[in-house]
């Protein structure tokens, strides 16, 4: 051995180990691409799927605003559908309604007794005219004796007693309705007007005005069964 | 003289075993690296066997020679990753072209007429 070449042995001893690790090194997998192009790949997806998240949470939003508008629809829809049903339950009356009115009271003539006596009592036709007139005035709901006035209501005489919505009702007849109690009073008691009408004919008329007053709802449904709505231009 | 060559296979050889077989292992990003480093050595073995055949040899020449030219080859390589050129070239282009000067001296040293021209 040579000692002055050794550094010769030891540069290619260097020689062989790196030639080695680079034959292992080759034998490797490639990786699919280099960092320096791989960065550069990565960040501009990175950028497309910024740009695409962006895009999709504005469509996200979008749809939010619509399910919101949508349900805010459904909810409007469902309370206009409500205070409609509300009333038309009211003017039908098939609810129990309050508010203010006025309160009638037609008590017999005295004298009724006598065999005659009927040509004196309150008849359906007097109740009839004070309904007419209370409607007229706008009144909004109306009871006699706790019977509710409705589009199919009859007020008829039968012998000594006065039916409405069927149901037998006697003297003394009370009639409330709701409206406003001044218009509904004045409609009534004017010079002339239908109560000093029935004054005069001896019938004791008691009219106050209520600021609250409750009345029941038309307890009979029908439903109408010959009546069909008209469809066109609805 | 001779013995620098069977040194420098002898050192090869072992060095290969070893390289492919201990464990550890370089990153794949310093392959471009690991690849001028090899040629940086190749140059020197070359370069020292050819020194060694003229009775020119020196330690110190040979070791700073081999030093020198491998970090000048990593710089350069770093650099050319820096600007995106690859300056690398010029040191495989110097090397490759000492590697046959010097392969082709050693030639003639071996079929014994090294002072026949060409």
């Amino acid at each position: 051995m040579h000692p002055r070449y050794f550094s010769i042995a030891v540069v290619g001893l260097l020689l062989g180990l790196l030639v080695g690790f680079q034959v292992r090194l080759l034998e490797l997998p490639e990786p699919p691409l280099p960092p320096h192009d791989r960065g550069r790949i990565l960040t501009a997806e990175l950028r497309e799927l910024a740009l695409e998240r962006e895009s999709l949470s504005a469509e996200v939003r979008q749809m939010d605003n619509k399910v919101k508008t949508a349900r805010q629809g459904i909810e409007q829809a469902e309370f206009a559908l409500r205070a409609e049903i509300e009333k038309h339950m009211v003017l039908a009356g098939l609810t129990g309604v309050a508010g203010p009115g006025v309160e009638l009271i037609l008590h017999n003539v005295p004298g009724v007794d006598r065999p005659d006596g009927f040509l004196f009592t309150v008849r359906d036709e007097d109740l009839l005219r004070v309904v007419n007139e209370l409607r007229a005035a706008g009144a909004e709901a109306i009871a006699v004796n706790d019977q509710r006035m409705t589009a199919s209501s009859e007020i008829r005489q039968a012998g000594p007693f006065i039916n409405v919505n069927l149901e037998r009702v006697s003297a003394p007849y009370r009639i409330q309705a709701i409206g406003n109690p001044d218009d509904l009073v004045k409609a009534l008691e004017f010079p002339g007007g239908l109560a000093e009408t029935l004054r005069d004919w001896g019938i004791n008329v008691v009219i106050e005005t209520r600021t609250e007053l409750v009345l029941p709802a038309y307890l009979g449904r029908p439903r109408p069964e010959y009546a069909q709505p008209l469809r066109e231009g609805v | 003289m001779w013995v620098s060559i069977w040194l420098a296979v002898i050192g090869l050889a072992i060095g290969f075993g070893i390289g492919m077989s201990i464990p550890a292992f370089l990153p794949p990003a310093y392959a471009k690296y690991l690849g001028i480093a090899i040629l940086a050595a190749l140059d020197s073995v070359f370069g020292g066997i050819r020194a060694a055949l003229e009775e020119k040899f020196d330690n110190l020449v040979f070791l700073s020679g081999f030093a020198g030219n491998a970090l000048m080859a990593a710089l350069l390589v770093f650099i050319g990753d820096r600007l995106g050129v690859d300056i690398y070239i010029a040191a495989v282009v110097a090397f490759g072209v000492r590697l046959f000067q010097n392969l082709g001296i050693i030639r003639r040293y071996v079929v014994g007429r090294k002072n026949e021209a060409g």
